[in-house]
């Protein structure tokens, strides 16, 4: 399978071969960590870029009261924040929800590849700004619709992500996440998102079979979910 | 407190309709729902579907049975609320 890293930022803009190679380079070996496990927590000093290869982890906040929110999903190619060296402790944690492969990028490895390889720095740059312009959709999402409409928006999302970086077929994905995550994705209790679940199946728009997610209408759940994919900026490759 | 239960069906989109208002001294408190084998597990078991005042909690349990989530109301609506 391609590098999900290289095809993630070569659809920012063409990257030269020696940017290819060191990029492999830097996402080579990465180590294979279980699920439910924090990769850092909140609190915790900064220690490197982390860089997700295989699997799904998310950005999480708790409360005191054990309540939780996940405020993001990283894919295969995504990072957390490139400038986190600049912070003394971790606003959130970041966990694995599925066995992940993932490799933590030394920060001065990270500040290297930013001023001698342009381009990457470019790509980087944007995907920092599609992961600003993601979270504002989720809030969006939270804040403005439905419960069914939060889901199917999450889906049509993933699918789009997923594709981008060889991790979907046409109409499906692996979507390793439990019910007690997806609740806390899209700020739902379990009750209304399993009765979400059913309604989508009900209705023909989706088939959950196992961990693998098919979208059998991907019309009918864009439009559930008002999905428009301009906020990725993914340019000619948004075809979901 | 006095907490009174009347039957009732709720529209919730689903297959879980069997249902029940709460009243606390006639006024209406929450709404609970059974769930329906839609839900494997928790079939049979009442959901706060809603909670008014201090009832209202997000992140309330699924509770075994009725006099369970009664019980969880009856605390909810004794509990101290931090005044504003």
């Amino acid at each position: 399978m391609s590098n999900p890293l290289v095809r993630k930022l070569e659809g920012f803009g063409p990257l030269s071969e020696l940017d290819r190679t060191v990029l492999e380079r830097i996402s080579a070996n990465a180590q294979l960590i279980g699920p439910r496990i924090d990769l850092i927590r909140e609190g915790d000093p900064p220690d490197g870029v982390i860089l997700v290869m295989e699997g799904i982890a998310c950005r999480q906040k708790h409360r005191a009261n054990g309540a939780r929110q996940i405020t993001a999903y990283l894919v295969p190619g995504d990072s957390c924040d490139l400038d986190v060296a600049l912070l003394d402790r971790m606003d959130h944690t970041i966990t694995t929800l599925s066995a992940c492969r993932v490799v933590r990028i030394p920060s001065d490895v990270v500040r290297r590849l930013l001023k001698d390889h342009p381009t990457v720095a470019r790509a980087l740059r944007m995907s920092t700004l599609v992961d600003e312009a993601t979270l504002r959709e989720w809030l969006v999402n939270v804040g403005c619709r439905s419960a069914i409409e939060r889901i199917a928006h999450l889906f049509c999302e993933l699918l789009v992500r997923l594709q981008v970086v060889g991790f979907a077929s046409e109409d499906s994905y692996e979507f390793p996440v439990t019910q007690l995550d997806l609740a806390d994705t899209v700020g739902l209790s379990n009750v209304h998102v399993n009765r979400s679940l059913q309604e989508l199946r009900r209705k023909g728009v989706i088939e959950l079979k196992g961990k693998t997610l098919k979208i059998l209408d991907r019309q009918r759940l864009k439009t559930i979910a008002e999905f428009n994919a301009k906020y990725l900026h993914l340019g000619t490759r948004a075809a979901a | 407190m006095t907490l009174k239960t009347q039957p009732v069906q709720v529209a919730t989109g689903s297959s879980d309709h069997e249902s029940r208002l709460v009243f606390e001294d006639g006024l209406l408190v929450a709404v609970l729902v059974q769930l329906s084998t839609d839900h494997a597990s928790d079939a049979g078991k009442w959901f706060l579907e809603a909670g008014f005042g201090r009832a209202d909690d997000p992140h309330a349990p699924v509770f075994d049975n009725l006099d369970d989530a009664l019980a969880w109301i009856a605390r909810q609506l004794a509990r101290d609320v931090v005044q504003i």
